[in-house]
Parts: C-alpha cells; structure tokens; sequence
C-alpha cells in the first residue's frame, strides 16, 4: 500500500509536462487507491507477489499455478477448455490458472503472459496468437485510467473516455464469447477467429498508448501523436478510420477551447493544454506607461507545440482571440452570430478552417469598427496632431505669448501647474477649443534638452535609434556636453506636451509613440521660439526705419536677421509641409483602407519612424547643426534685441515724451512728430555703440554662414542615399550665400 | 482671443474696400449680413475672433472701425443689408459732413481736430481685445480723406501703439484715366511719406493694374468700382487666411510679413491672385495645380501693381522676398516639386544679398464658399520694380510742383501755412530715398549701400540736412 500511495504522485510528475502553473484538481484518493477499480491490479500485484514471494526467480511465478496440477495432465480437449476460460479472463486481465502475468524485462509499465508450459503445444501456439490482445487489453485500459486523471489534461480525458467506449464494446465481445463458452459453442479456433477484427484495432490502439506514455504526452502533442498514427498506417483503413474518429473524439474538447478563444476571446483552458500561451503578468495599462510594453505583442503567444490541422491557421486565431479580448477589455460585447448548422466547429479541416477564417474577419473588423467609430481613432489621431505635429499653430502662438515668462526659467524651477493652467487657457481661447479632446492635453518638462534625450535614447537603442557608429557617438557625447554647459537650459529647450490616452487607444498610441510625438513637438517648440525671437528682433528693426541707417551697420543686421527668419522658417516648412503632411496624408490614406488593427498600429508606426527619421531627428550630425544654428540665431536674436533699442533709447525717450507733452497742443503736434525723425537721424548712433554693434553682428554673421555651410555640405552628402534630405538642402540653397 | 486685429476704413475708397473685405469674410466665416452664424457653419477649424467678436447676444461684429469726413458711403453701408453687422458706436462720420474735398491738407488736420474721438474708439477695441496684434488701414492714398486723415491716424497708431504692427491696404489712383482729382499727385506723396515711415507693411492695390486686370483678364469693358473692389477683397481676405484658418505655420501677422520685408522701409508689397473671377462671372474652368498657380503667380499680367519701368531697368528689378499663400485642397508633395520646377527656370528673380526662395504657406479654403477651382493662390512680394510707381509720383508731384499749382488749397491748413512747403519737400525727400532703397537693394552690395558714400551723403546731401536745420 505504501507504494501505491507513493506511484501517482511519482506518476503524475513524470506524466505533466505542462506542470507548471497549470492548476487542476488532485485525484481523489479512493482512486488511486482501489488497483482493482483503475487497472493498476493488473501489475500491481506481480509486485506484490514479488514482494512477498521469492524474489528473482522468474519461474517463481508459477508457484500459485503449482498449488493447482499442471494443465498438462488433462486430456488436450481438457486443456482447450481450461484454456478458453483462461484466455477469457486474461482478455480482461485477470490471471488464470494456467496464463500467468510476467513483468517484461525491458520497460517498467510493460508485461508478458506465460503460458503453463505443459500445455499441449498446438493448443499453446493458438492460445500464443491471442495473448497480444491480452495485453493489449491491459496496456490500453491502465492507460485509460491513468488519463482519467485530472492531470493530464481534457484531451487525455477524451482520448480515454473514447478508449472506454472501445473497451465497452471490447467486453462486451468477451462477454458474448464468454456466453458462447458456457453454451459450449466455442472451440479455441472460434475464439481466434471472433477475436480477430479486435486485434487489429486494439495493437493499433496499443501503438498509440505506447507512444503517448512514452512522452507523457498530452494536449495538442496527444492529437499530433493520433493525426500521425493514423497517417502511419494509412493502408490499414479500419484502424486508420478509428484512430480518425479518436483524434476527433479527443480533439472535441480542443476544439471547444478553440471555439471559446475563437468567439469570445476567452481562454477556457484548465490544464494548460491550448497552443495559446497568456502571460498574465502583462496589464494593458503598461501600455500607457512603460516605453517598451509589449501587451500586444505577448499577453497571448504560441506556445511550440501546435496541433498539426491548425498550424497553418494558428497566427490568425492567436489574432483573432486577440481581437475579441481587446473587446472584452473595453466592456464591448461582441457575439458572432452564426447560423445553428454553421456553430461549432465539428467536423472537416475544411469546415473549421472557414470558421475561423469568418471568426477573424468578424473579430478585426468589429475591433477595427469599435476602436474607429466608439473610440474615434481618427479624431484622436487628429487631435494628437494638431497639438504635438502644432498643424493649427495658433495654440503655440498664444500658449507662448502667455508663458513666456514662466517657459523663460530653468526647468528645476518652473511650476509644471502653472504651465498647464495657461495650457488650458490658451487651448480655451484658440482654435483646440473646437478639438472634443482638448481636455487630455497635458505639458510637461523635461528635465534634459532634446538632444540629451536623443543620445539617451541612442544610448538605450531604442527603436531607430540605434543607427549610430561608435565614432561618431563618442563625437557626439563630446558635442552635446560642450554645448550643455555653455547654453543653459530653459523651460523653452525642456517643455513637452503630454496626452492622456485611454485603453484601446492606447494599443495605437502607446507611450512609445507618443514619445516619439514628444520628441517631434520639441524640436517644432523650439523652431518656433527661435522664430518668434527673429520675429522681435524684426519689429526692433521696424523701428528703426525712422533712423538714418545708411551707412550703418543695420543693413548688415537686416539681412542677417532676414536670413535667419529664412532658415528657420525653412526648416519649419520642411518638418511641416515636407515630412508630417505628405507623410500623414499617405498614412491617412492607408488607414482608411485597413482591415485589422494590427495594421492601423503599424501604419502609425511606420508613419512615426519616417517622421522621426525625415525630421533629422534620427540624423545626430544634422541635428546638432540645425540645433547649433538656432542657437546662433537666438543669440543674435538677444544681442540685437539688447544692442539696438540702447543705442537709439536716449532719443527716443526725448521726443517720445515730447510728443506725448505736446500731443494735445494742435498745431505744434506735427512739427513734434516730424522732427521726431530727423532728430533720431540726426543722430542716429555714436560711433562706439555702433562699432560694437558692427562687431557683433558680424561675428554673429559669420559662424552663422559657416555653420549653415557644414549643414549644407552634410545634408549634400547625405542626401545620395535618403532623398528627402535634399529637400532640405534645396530650401536651405536659398539661404546661404557663396555656395 | 489671441492676436487680434483691428481694421480701420478711412474715406471713401477705404470704406468701400472694407466693406467689401468684410462681405467676403462673413461669407467664409459662414456669418450672415446681420452677424449671426449661419446654421450650415458647424464645420468650425476656423478663427472668426482674429477680426470679430461676439456681441452679448452672440453675433459677430466685425472688430473695424469705419471712419469718414463725409457721410455718403458710411450711409450707404448703414442702409445695405450689412447695417446690423458693425458695432454703431465705431462708425465716425464728421459732424460738418463736407468731407476733406480731395486736400489732403484738410484731411490731415480734421484727423487731427477729432484725434480724440477717434483714439477713445481705437482704445475701446483695443481693450476689447486680448493679445492685439495689430491694425489694418483700409484708404486710397489719391484722396482727402483716406489719405490726409489716414495718414494723421498712421503718425498716431505709431505714437500710442508703437508695438503694434500697423499693416495698410493702399489704393493707388489710376494713371490711364484722367482723375477728377487734381492735387492727385500733391495728396500721394504725403501720404506716401506716412506710409514709408509709419507703416509696417504696405499691401499696394493698383487700380491701373487692377482695371487693366478686369479688362484683359476678367473681359470686364468697363469694370466697375464694385468689381475691382471685388479683387481687392479677394486680395486681402486671402492675405489673412493663415491667420483665420490656423495652419503649421504663418499664424500670425509678424510671422507672415516678417519674413517678407527684410529692410524696415521697403516694405511695399504687391500682390498676384490666381485664378481670378468676378462674381456672377462664368469663366472657363481651368485645371488648377500647385505649380500652374505658382506659375501664373509670376507672371506680370497677374501682379497687381503695374510696373512703369523701362525695359532695360525691368531687367534689373529683383524681387526681395514672394510668400506663395496656396490655399485648396493641395497634395502636399506637389509643392515641393513646384517650387523646384520654379527654380530650375530660374522664372523668379532674386536679389543676390539675401535668402532667395519662395516661401509657400499652405491654408484652409472656407469650407462655405464653393469655388470652381480647387488650388487658388495669392503671392504677396516685395519686388524692386515698385520703385518705378514712387518715381512716378514724384515726377508728376514736380510737373505741378513746378506750376506751383493748387497750392493754395493746401496753404489754408495750419501746416502749410504762411508758404511753409518743407513737409512737401520731406516729403519727397523721404520718398525720393525710398526709391534709392529700392534701387539698391537690385545690386548685390545692398550691405555696403551707403557705407562708402556716407560722408558724400552727409555732406553733399544738403536737402534733408537743410531742412533740419530749419525746422
């Protein structure tokens, strides 16, 4: 009994591949431990008999037929009968007087029949034909109790509940011979001869048990091992056409998982034997969160082993279920309505290989119609790219007009609340004021510039961003450090936008994509901050039509600031018009002719890579030139804006405040106003602010042409292998002089 | 309400453009003659607040300020169907109603007398505003009115509101038709004055281009004010469409004119618009592309300003910057294509001292308003050849200077009073340097324009040095 107690665990640990993190209920105990009930009798009891009686001696097992007399002392018609009723009970096996179980000497679970040796020896040839199916029988109805076992899974069970309909039929057959015994109608031969179409199904059966002991086999591997058998022995049509009908009968509850994935998105799958694998562990709110989520790409998976019939079709019902349990998890209920003769997958590869093909075309596009119609992909679409793309400015303009003071400090220091209370105000007043999702638009600060963050990324290789050699990453960290310590960092180089996304959207937009959005609206943010500093250097400039500049520096100036407006404004329509436009236009064409969401994500993404890549982003070299640039241009934009009032203030004040003091004095008003301007030309500059002036502005000038000269030569030479930067180059020939 | 804009419609000729500026804008505003929004006018991703805003009652009144010394056109918008759309209490007629009878001078001082008034309504819209951004001045410079008192409110926008842009409309007289207005020549060179110093920006509407337009484009026999008045119209809504369809880029004024003027003086600016019709007219429908629009947008019978230059100095004149505003439904990378085309036929010339490209801003059509092309496009341009319009004031200012005639008009107002003509003199002096300007900015040292020569400026330029002395 000790051992008894002992064997299923042993058993069920080398029967459960699936093992871990499987949960089924345990066998009650009272099945493991009736043998007689479970079959386990059958070899059970040779060890018992080996414990108890002489070991080692094989012969010893016929000291219990030695308490009877040898069969050889009765008359040959004696021993066939004696022999029948044997064989009837090994068929069922149970030991007879004079057949006697032998444990085989090559496999633990296998035994031999021994025939009483004094048997008449042609009756022993015969009865030798039919000991096979004794054991057989054995093998096959211990398998079949075993596989009842909730450990091994609904496929085992399914196979074994098969094996039990064989097995009835099975006894029956042995009880109708056993029938004809008793009437005294059934010779030896006519037992061989009843037994015969037995024999063949019940050795093919065998074959299979054999096998699937052997690998402990269960799940998908069970109906591989039947599919491949059957195929094995494709001449044999009857026991080709019953092992059919057991894979059918065992893949029954296969099927029905499938059904359930299939039609409800659900994983109904107790024992772990369904090819699909859910990784639990993956929320779909990482998606929103983590920059390298992948719930969509793991939460379900393939596991290695799938069922031959669905191996071609086992991607589109990963998707599929897929599909209908992104559903699910938006409390959307999606039902495919069949027809009743259409349920179920029944029978035929054919049959449900178009059932899952109409499952999945209805489970993407119902998810494809939820996400774009329930939960307005395009108007979100839209809406991220009216504020991180900037295609209706007027929002930056005056988000900018009204933070400028707050954006103007260190990013340690800004208060993030503030930013987003003028974010509100300015989406209020602009045109975001129509956008129903204004209200999901957040700001943020970085806390590096974006070029830091670029090399970051290029540091974790990080999607595309892993372009770089060495070489020129070691140049750049050297680039980039330089340039940290000598510009300082304001809320206008760290201010990003932030977007709330909710589950499904955020299967499309993903943190991962709106980073990439984050890091497109920087590099626009800050083109549009060196704009609107060229801008007021210009209305300085306005100002100074009254002047006598001939013969000044301004001229200088004008030109400088003018080509400075040129570039950025350049660059602004090469991002904009060039690169996010066309290639949103053909995203957008894309996305309405898609027919599953997978494909709505990879044209976003694809969509996004180009983006990154067209806008220089991706491009360290470019990058840093056009960034160097801006920079030149925002310290020219200072300086002018310091230089130019202060040496023309003093006057300006005077016949300012003249004017004010005679504006209501009538006639002499005019006079005021007019010499307003010859006073000022008059004099216009001293010659020591306008030395200094003449200095700046030219040493502005020229690292301003020699930097735009390297881009130029950069963007020429790059451009023989990625078109879209002659595009570039094109717009900025205009420019640049002397090239 | 950010970056809002004020117009101000001075005289005859400014009300008139104006009033049709503001029918064009309510038609693709979707707003109806009494200021309320049409009911089909859902489609929104438009910016009515740059020029209107909502009374209490929700309808759109225009932020525009209609000024005149006389009471004819105000009486004939106050009897159109437009009345219930502009805010009362901003119409100013003059009390006496006389007008300024075609003198500058008395334009110039009624501006002055009733400066006041005037300043208390531009104040109010001002403050009625969040962000203002500037002004826009709607007058003809040949008048007296639109030019005498649109130049007193130029000087005085400049004085209150010098951070303001202050953009003009400036309609020049016809040269081919003898005008009923004789000091004509006097009245421009004023104003011209203003209009060089005072104003940021100056969007110049020919009316001997813009007839010769409607003859030879549009087969109009005898256009009538109401038609040419159309294109101007057309002209100005679409220069301020970036601003009132919001877009990547050009979304507001200082961006849009900034990158167009790069010198603060030469900031004149003519203006092409394809393909043009006139209401009611049925023209052949043409295939619109991005690059025919470009392309037609160069060429000189398009340009509405007419240039009086002689062949040998047309081949000289450059131009100093072009914005191409495409508006329709463009195909994004046609323009890119375009503007290459553009360039490889060299068909745009330009000054070799400064950034040479065209700048292109892509907009929004009205959504309301059908048209039969798809691709419409307007060019605004700064080109050296619009010198030739400032010589040709001053040589007729000169032919009259000469004769000495009319002058007494002028010499009633306290200004040119006792036989004081320096303002004219300034004037011409200021505008005489404006054409130099231009004329420098055709050879490629624009920089150095000046450098050399500045003592011979200073001490053999004696006008401008003489005239200060004496005031």
């Amino acid at each position: 009994m000790k051992r008894e107690e002992r064997r299923p665990p042993d058993n069920s640990h080398a029967t459960m591949p699936l093992g871990e993190g499987v949960l089924y209920p345990a066998t009650p105990r009272w099945n493991l431990e009736r043998p007689f009930l479970n079959g386990h009798v059958l070899h059970q009891e040779i060890f018992n008999q080996h414990l108890v009686g002489n070991k080692g001696v094989p012969s010893d097992t016929f000291s219990m037929t030695d308490l009877n007399r040898a069969i050889g002392i009765y008359a040959p018609s004696v021993q066939e009968l004696l022999l029948i009723d044997d064989l009837l009970y090994a068929m069922v096996g149970i030991e007879g007087k004079y057949i006697s179980f032998q444990k085989g000497k090559s496999k633990e679970n296998t035994w031999n029949f021994q025939i009483d040796p004094s048997m008449d020896l042609s009756l022993q040839e015969s009865a030798k034909r039919l000991l096979p199916l004794c054991e057989c029988y054995s093998i096959v109805s211990q398998f079949t109790e075993s596989r009842s076992h909730f450990e091994y899974g609904l496929v085992n069970h399914a196979l074994a509940a098969a094996f039990r309909a064989i097995l009835q039929d099975y006894h029956a057959l042995v009880a109708q011979l056993e029938h004809q015994f008793r009437l005294g109608r059934l010779a030896l031969q006519g037992l061989w001869f009843y037994c015969q179409p037995m024999m063949g199904a019940m050795q093919a059966l065998t074959n299979v048990v054999l096998k699937a002991s052997e690998g402990s086999l269960s799940g998908a591997a069970i109906l591989n091992l039947l599919e491949n058998q059957a195929a094995a022995i494709a001449g044999d049509s009857a026991a080709r056409s019953l092992l059919q009908k057991l894979s059918q009968f065992a893949s029954a509850p296969y099927l029905g998982i499938l059904e359930r994935w299939v039609y409800e998105g659900v994983i109904d799958d107790p024992y772990g034997e369904f090819f699909i694998d859910e990784n639990k562990a993956l929320q779909k709110e990482s998606l929103s969160q983590d920059l390298n989520a992948t719930y969509w790409q793991q939460r379900y998976s393939l596991k290695h082993e799938l069922p031959g019939f669905l191996s071609n079709a086992a991607e589109t019902i990963l998707t599929t279920g897929k599909y209908l349990n992104a559903m699910r998890e938006c409390g959307h209920n999606a039902k495919i309505s069949f027809s009743d003769d259409m349920k179920g997958l029944g029978s035929g590869t054919r049959h449900y290989l178009e059932r899952i093909n109409v499952a999945y075309n209805f489970a993407s596009a119902e998810l494809l119609d939820l996400i774009t119609q329930k939960f307005d992909l395009m108007g979100r679409l839209r809406s991220v790219k009216h504020y991180f793309l900037v295609d209706q400015g007027d929002l930056l303009v005056h988000f900018m007009d009204i933070a400028k003071d707050e954006l103007a400090k260190r990013p340690s220091t800004i208060s993030v609340e503030k930013l987003q209370s003028l974010l509100d105000l300015a989406l209020r007043t602009s045109i975001a004021a129509s956008d129903p999702y204004n209200e999901d638009l957040l700001c943020n600060v970085e806390k590096v510039s974006l070029l830091k963050q670029l090399e970051n990324l290029q540091k974790m290789g990080f999607g595309g961003f892993a372009k770089t050699q060495k070489s020129e990453d070691a140049n750049s960290l050297e680039l980039s450090s330089g340039q940290t310590t000598s510009g300082i960092i304001t809320g206008l180089e760290t201010f990003t936008l932030d977007y709330k996304v909710q589950w499904p959207l955020t299967l499309v937009i993903s943190r991962k994509a709106l980073m990439k959005y984050q890091l497109i609206f920087r590099l626009l943010f800050h083109c549009k901050h060196v704009e609107r500093q060229l801008c007021g250097t210009w209305q300085v400039h306005q100002a100074t039509r009254g002047l006598r500049f001939i013969g000044t520096s301004m001229p200088r100036s004008y030109v400088l600031c003018q080509r400075m407006l040129h570039f950025t404004q350049t660059f602004v329509h090469y991002l904009t018009f060039e690169v996010i436009e066309p290639n949103w236009h053909v995203m957008h064409g894309k996305l309405q002719a898609v027919k599953s969401i997978d494909e709505v994500i990879y044209q976003h993404d694809y969509f996004l890579d180009k983006c990154l890549k067209e806008c220089v982003l991706l491009w360290p070299q470019i990058f840093k030139k056009v960034e160097k640039l801006k920079a030149i241009c925002l310290q020219y934009a200072t300086a002018t804006q310091w230089l130019i009032p202060s040496m023309s203030a003093p006057d300006l004040n005077s016949s300012d405040s003249a004017g004010v003091k005679s504006s209501n004095s009538g006639t002499s008003n005019r006079f005021t106003r007019n010499r307003y301007n010859d006073d000022q030309a008059r004099t216009a500059f001293n010659s020591s602010d306008e030395a200094t002036f003449r200095t700046t502005i030219s040493k502005i000038g020229e690292e301003f042409d020699k930097e735009l000269n390297k881009l130029l030569l950069l963007l020429t030479t790059e451009s023989q292998t990625d078109p879209y930067l002659a595009h570039l180059a094109h717009g900025l020939y205009g420019v640049g002089k002397d090239i | 309400m950010p970056r809002e804009i004020i117009t101000l419609q001075v005289g005859q000729c400014g009300n008139q453009i104006g009033m049709e500026f503001w029918k064009q804008l309510c038609l693709e505003h979707g707003i109806s003659k009494e200021g309320i929004l049409e009911d089909f006018a859902t489609q929104g991703g438009d910016r009515k607040d740059v020029f209107f805003y909502q009374a209490d009652d929700e309808h759109y009144i225009p932020r525009a300020l209609l000024l005149d010394l006389e009471p004819r056109v105000i009486n004939s918008i106050q009897n159109s169907e437009y009345k219930n759309l502009y805010n009362h209490e901003n119409i100013f007629v003059a009390d006496h109603g006389g007008g300024a009878g075609n003198n500058w001078a008395s334009g110039y001082y009624q501006g002055e007398q009733v400066e006041e008034d005037i300043m208390d309504m531009i104040d109010r819209e001002a403050d009625g505003s969040d962000s203002l951004e500037g002004f826009v001045l709607c007058h003809s410079i040949a008048g007296g009115t639109g030019s005498g008192m649109g130049s007193y409110l130029l000087e005085a926008l400049n004085d209150r509101y010098s951070k303001k842009l202050v953009q003009t409309y400036s309609v020049f007289p016809n040269q081919m038709e003898t005008s009923d207005v004789v000091v004509q020549p006097y009245n421009s060179l004023l104003t011209l004055k203003r209009l060089t110093m005072n104003a940021d920006c100056v969007v110049v509407l020919d009316n001997t281009a813009l007839n010769r337009i409607a003859v030879d484009r549009l087969h109009l026999p005898n256009p009538t004010f109401a038609q040419t008045n159309s294109l101007v119209s057309t002209v100005m809504s679409a220069s301020t469409t970036t601003l009132r369809y919001p877009g990547y880029m050009n979304n507001d004024l200082v961006g849009l004119v900034a990158s167009l003027i790069p010198t603060p003086r030469c900031h004149f600016l003519m203006t092409g618009y394809t393909p043009l019709t006139v209401e009611r007219q049925a023209n052949a429908i043409r295939k619109t592309t991005v690059l025919d629009v470009m392309r037609r947008l160069l060429q000189a019978k398009n340009i509405m300003v007419s240039s009086y230059a002689r062949t040998k100095e047309a081949s000289q004149a450059k131009y100093i910057s072009i914005l191409n505003i495409i508006q329709g439904e463009v195909d994004p990378t046609q323009v890119h294509k375009s503007l290459q085309r553009i360039r490889e036929r060299k068909l745009a010339n330009f000054i070799e001292w400064g950034p040479a490209s065209i700048q292109v801003a892509l907009s929004r059509k009205s959504p309301y308003v059908q048209t039969a092309h798809r691709v419409s496009g307007l060019m605004l341009a700064s080109h050296t050849s619009i010198r030739h319009l400032f010589s040709k004031c001053i040589n007729q200012y000169e032919k009259l200077r000469k004769k000495q005639a009319f002058l007494d008009n002028y010499r009633k107002f306290p200004m040119f009073a006792d036989n004081d003509l320096t303002e004219f003199d300034e004037s011409r002096e200021i505008v005489q340097s404006l054409v130099d300007e231009y004329k420098a900015c055709e050879s490629a040292d624009y920089i150095k324009w000046g450098m050399e020569d500045r003592s011979k400026t200073l001490a053999g330029d004696g006008t401008l040095d003489i005239s200060v002395a004496g005031s």
